[in-house]
């Protein structure tokens, strides 16, 4: 059996993605023909020649409608994102307050706050411990983006921090989903938040993780193609509101979108570093889900896909996906990780607009159907009316987290 | 049994314990150490501490030959094998053997640091020489899941795999993580706890905040003077009670219930009066349908630093009234020092090792009771009860994190 989410719903959403701020933003961006990526700064002494280039970056933004500069030079970039989109999604929800005793702030972290950490290391090994500062250290930890919402809103419910890479997300959204359904939190703020500093993208190339160009093609993330190459590294936040909905209809609050269901399973063939190739047994928990919500899978009237570009990630992916849909057609498939990069919060947003949205804009970076994936994603345009969406993330090293989203 | 909003749940119960500390590899050495008397915190070799301004730590000893041979044990991060060297020896206890035949058993773990010793190595190499080409290995272990990815990958686990990083409240946070999947029917069996390496950035970073002394810790002294960072891994294996007894597993304790909640307040400093520390503590009452006057002991978080002491000592007389001053606590702290994300693990399987043997460890000698904190810490010898029956453990994080988790000790009756 499953953990079943019922009658929890999605009444607010912030997002900061790229130079996006807002949901209203982020949904115009997503309908454009280009993705949200920008040049990152590899005078770092990370990059290596012949790096990626490429980053859906958040550098420059202005944060201060919604966090005051006094309380944002105490925060790590990653804080800023999570505060500004804790605000936003406050007011999207109609204003409401977050100062409550049962509040619950579930967030997620795929790398933590990896830049305080390599300045205090910095610091540390250039100017010695003593130089270490105390500011630094504290938006080190994985937590700080949470406990920073918490200061924020005021919210005293259950504190929690989600470190599971690409499927964090998600797992947030559904563990926070369960509190408010349990009736132990009032409310939950939910999401994901990440910065993406020259450090941490000289990480992921050196795994060659990161889209590059080739002699035929310019660095972009191509979800589903068949030259997909690697992912664009995305910095941000999201946030969502999540209540009851007998309180939610109660306040006359806009209902963005009902969790139907939530489940996370893991695939131990996977390696550290990479996905793995367990498609019968993820399709299982994912067909799982389904009956245990109820859910034909005729319903599902689109599925918004973790896809990244990733050259495992998009082949599992499509496996788990036909494995479930086997001898069906696989409903509209949206794959916005071409617009929003992989990581901070642009994905988790695009997924509450893909699941409600009357159309979508063309998927960036496909151009050519790769035939072991045989997963064409969606091309732009009209969409059937929304019912049910399933939403997707498979992580490298084995996680893997699915939402599934009803219309209201 | 009935939760706090009369809806009837599964119980669930500990089956297997493992931990791996500055003691050594095992339960066994933790147990002895923490019956002594005596701190493991001491000089260590993990961390070039010479130019910081402490110099001692609890630091783990080099691993038994025999996990030498686990498959991969190699390419492990410190963290890793931490965890996995706990993981399996919990998963021995509890009689399941790796990998396991029902492969339905999730992970919820905890870390602070990840690979963060290892990725270290590899930040210090770009530092000292830029476009260098250090050795990515010492990266492939950096992200924070990577503990509870290791034990998964070893058991087998195809259930849910979840990581939780808050800070000094993870693990215990993660218990009731793995508490609530397996009372929903989400899962059986759940491996759960938390691990932790030494590293720079944490020595260091506490260092900068003058949170560490120079001694061994004193948990709730009159002149305690900070923490002592330590090392470290705790793994419980919880599960419904309905599949330990239809597989003949013998319980250990049950975990009856957690809460948790946040300060709201200050990122590191916790809330003076203690208010959502006590409210995290009633809530894991609540959620295990008992009133304060059933807990025998608290094992309390303990860091031995002035704000925390007296921070927590507010919320157990806010929790235990008139109580306060005759319930024994527990600071496992003073043994081990400071686990970080492996903190509540491990202290959670100090309560219940004392729960089984009607005993409770005692926390090194270092000067009096700050009297004015109003509570009993067991000092220098172990003390002896058949009462002791049900327990809490609490753990307060950075961030305001505050978490509680309710033991009892198990009984056929």
């Amino acid at each position: 059996m499953n953990p079943l989410v019922e009658r929890v719903v999605v009444t607010g959403v912030g997002v900061v993605a790229g130079a996006c701020c807002g949901i209203d933003a982020l949904a115009t961006a997503l309908h454009a023909s280009s993705s949200l990526s920008a040049d990152v700064d590899s005078r770092s002494p990370y990059h290596r020649d012949g790096s990626a280039t490429q980053g859906v970056l958040s550098i420059g933004v202005d944060l201060s409608p919604w966090v005051p500069a006094a309380a944002a030079r105490r925060m790590g970039r990653p804080s800023r994102f999570a505060a500004a989109a804790a605000h936003m999604a406050l007011l999207d929800a109609g204003d409401v307050a977050g100062d409550d005793a049962t509040t619950a702030v579930v967030m997620a972290t795929a790398f933590g706050a990896i830049e305080a950490t390599e300045q205090l290391l910095r610091v540390a090994r250039r100017e010695g411990p003593a130089m270490v500062s105390p500011f630094g250290f504290t938006e080190s930890v994985a937590n700080a983006a949470a406990a920073h919402i918490a200061i924020a809103t005021g919210a005293h419910g259950p504190n929690i921090t989600i470190a599971q890479r690409e499927a964090g997300a998600l797992t947030a959204v559904g563990r926070g989903a369960l509190e408010v359904a349990s009736g132990r939190s009032r409310r939950a703020l939910v999401g994901c938040a990440e910065e993406m500093p020259p450090i941490l993208h000289a990480f992921l190339d050196r795994f060659f993780a990161l889209a590059h160009g080739t002699a035929t093609t310019i660095e972009a993330a191509r979800p589903f193609d068949r030259r997909r190459n690697g992912f664009i590294a995305a910095e941000g936040a999201a946030v969502l509101i999540l209540e009851s909905e007998p309180e939610a209809r109660a306040r006359g609050a806009r209902i963005r979108a009902r969790i139907r269901g939530f489940a996370s399973a893991f695939d131990p063939t996977a390696a550290r570093i990479g996905w793995g190739r367990g498609h019968v047994a993820l399709g299982g928990a994912l067909t799982r889900l389904l009956e245990r919500t109820s859910t034909e899978r005729s319903r599902v009237s689109r599925i918004v896909s973790g896809a990244s570009g990733s050259i495992a990630g998009d082949r599992l992916e499509a496996h788990v996906l036909r494995e479930v849909w086997r001898g069906s057609t696989l409903p509209p498939v949206l794959a916005p990780k071409g617009h929003t990069g992989e990581y901070g919060g642009g994905f988790l947003a695009a997924a509450v607009l893909g699941a409600t949205q009357p159309s979508a804009g063309p998927t960036v970076g496909f151009d050519e159907v790769d035939p072991e994936l045989g997963v064409t994603p969606h091309r732009g345009g009209g969409l059937p009316a929304p019912d049910v969406t399933l939403v997707t993330s498979l992580a490298s090293g084995g996680a893997a987290s699915w939402l599934l989203l009803e219309a209201v | 049994m009935l939760n706090s909003v009369g809806r009837q749940q599964r119980r669930v119960v500990v089956t297997g314990i493992g931990a791996v500390t500055p003691a050594g590899w095992g339960v066994e050495p933790f147990t002895q150490a923490i019956l002594s008397g005596r701190t493991t915190i001491g000089g260590f070799t993990r961390v070039d501490h010479a130019a910081h301004r402490t110099h001692i730590a609890g630091e783990v000893p080099p691993e038994p030959p025999a996990l030498r041979r686990v498959r991969g044990w190699r390419r492990l991060s410190n963290t890793d094998r931490f965890a996995v060297g706990s993981a399996l020896e919990a998963s021995l206890q509890a009689g399941l053997a790796w990998p396991l035949a029902d492969s339905d058993a999730a992970v919820f773990f905890a870390s602070s640091t990840g690979g963060l010793f290892e990725t270290e190595r590899f930040v210090h190499a770009l530092i000292d020489a830029a476009g260098t080409t250090a050795p990515r290995g010492l990266l492939a272990s950096y992200s924070l899941s990577s503990p509870a990815e290791a034990i998964a990958r070893r058991l087998g686990a195809t259930a849910a795999v979840e990581t939780v990083s808050s800070a000094c409240a993870a693990s215990a946070l993660a218990i009731e993580q793995a508490l609530r999947a397996i009372r929903s029917g989400e899962v059986e069996v759940a491996f759960t706890g938390g691990s932790d390496c030494l590293c720079v950035t944490t020595y260091a970073g506490f260092n900068s905040l003058r949170a560490v002394d120079e001694r061994p810790c004193r948990p709730f002294r009159v002149d305690r003077a900070g923490l002592s960072l330590g090392e470290g891994a705790g793994v419980l294996v919880l599960e419904s009670l309905d599949h330990a007894v239809a597989r003949g597993a013998a319980p250990l304790a049950e975990l009856m219930g957690a809460g948790s909640s946040c300060d709201a307040g200050h990122m590191t400093a916790p809330n003076p009066d203690g208010s959502w520390a006590a409210e995290a503590m009633r809530r894991a009452l609540a959620d295990a349908g008992l009133d304060s006057s059933a807990i025998d002991f608290l094992n309390a978080h303990g860091t031995a630093t002035p704000l925390n002491d007296a921070a927590e000592a507010a919320a157990i007389r806010l929790v235990f009234g008139d109580r306060a001053r005759a319930l024994p606590v527990e600071a496992t702290k003073g043994v081990v020092g400071h686990l970080l994300g492996a903190a509540g693990a491990v202290e959670a399987v100090a309560t219940i090792v004392s729960l089984g043997a009607g005993t409770l460890h005692p926390t090194p000698e270092g000067g009096p009771v700050d009297d004015a904190l109003g509570v009993d810490v067991v000092l220098g010898q172990p003390r002896t009860s058949s009462a002791l029956r049900t327990a809490m453990s609490a753990n307060l994080g950075f961030g305001g994190a505050n978490a509680a988790l309710v033991f009892r000790r198990w009984s056929e009756s």
